[in-house]
């Protein structure tokens, strides 16, 4: 079973994200309410990918991931980020940092989990 | 996917909707308000136009993982909108005031 960890300030998109997840795909779904909450729980639990908001106050998307490719223990973790951006400026900023995919809000909660196996081989 | 799981997870999106209504109503109440005091001609404070941009952001980002695309995008035109003014035009105000209207009456229209 893949564990997924889902960080994003917005409750609403945190439970639409872990419900979709767990009950399409029956993976194990872990939750972060901001950046910081992020870092440890990635630490700790070592999910098998991290889906990451982009706009959070505090520490937000960007700086999240650039956190956690700094800890050697979690810069081997495939990031995803997540945005209600749709300016094709804005998408191909965050991809130039390295994520393994920008992933557009609002997203369908029936093939979300579809979506993130075939970014990450996981058919 | 099965029937039964979608069946399973289309009752689970229902109860988060009716669990976060109130906050999306909240959301659009804001989008709402800071639209009419600019149609008043009042000013608005950066601080205002700003959680006025990111409460639409916010709507924008949710309202079609409940199925309300047109929400969506309403709500991401109010994000921009908001996002341009001070000097927004008397055109722009009423299309401000016309897209809180408009989401409201789509969320209070959805059905499961």
């Amino acid at each position: 079973m893949h564990r997924i960890l889902i960080i994003d300030d917005e409750d609403d998109i945190r439970e639409v994200a872990a419900l979709s997840l767990e009950t399409v795909a029956g993976w194990e779904v872990m939750v972060a309410s901001s950046g910081a909450q992020g870092l440890a729980r990635a630490a700790t639990y070592q999910p098998d990918a991290i889906l990451l908001d982009v706009m959070m106050p505090g520490m937000d998307g960007p700086a999240t991931f650039r956190e956690l490719q700094k800890n050697p223990a979690t810069a081997h973790i495939p990031v995803m980020l997540l945005t209600a951006k749709v300016q094709a400026t804005d998408r191909s900023r965050f991809a130039d940092l390295g994520v393994k995919a920008v992933l557009v809000k609002p997203f369908d909660p029936m093939s979300l989990s579809q979506q993130v196996a075939d970014i990450l081989g996981w058919n | 996917m099965g029937d039964g799981a979608a069946s399973q997870l289309s009752d689970a999106m229902n109860r988060l909707w009716e669990k976060f209504l109130p906050q999306m109503e909240g959301r659009v109440a804001t989008l709402e308000d800071a639209a009419a005091r600019l149609a008043s001609g009042a000013d608005l404070t950066q601080v205002a136009l700003g959680n006025a941009a990111a409460d639409a952001h916010k709507l924008a980002g949710v309202l079609g993982t409940f199925g309300l695309k047109e929400g969506t995008e309403l709500a991401r035109e109010a994000e921009g909108l908001f996002e341009g003014v001070p000097g927004a035009d008397a055109a722009t105000v009423a299309r401000l005031v016309a897209i809180a209207d408009g989401l409201k009456r789509l969320i209070a229209g959805r059905r499961p």
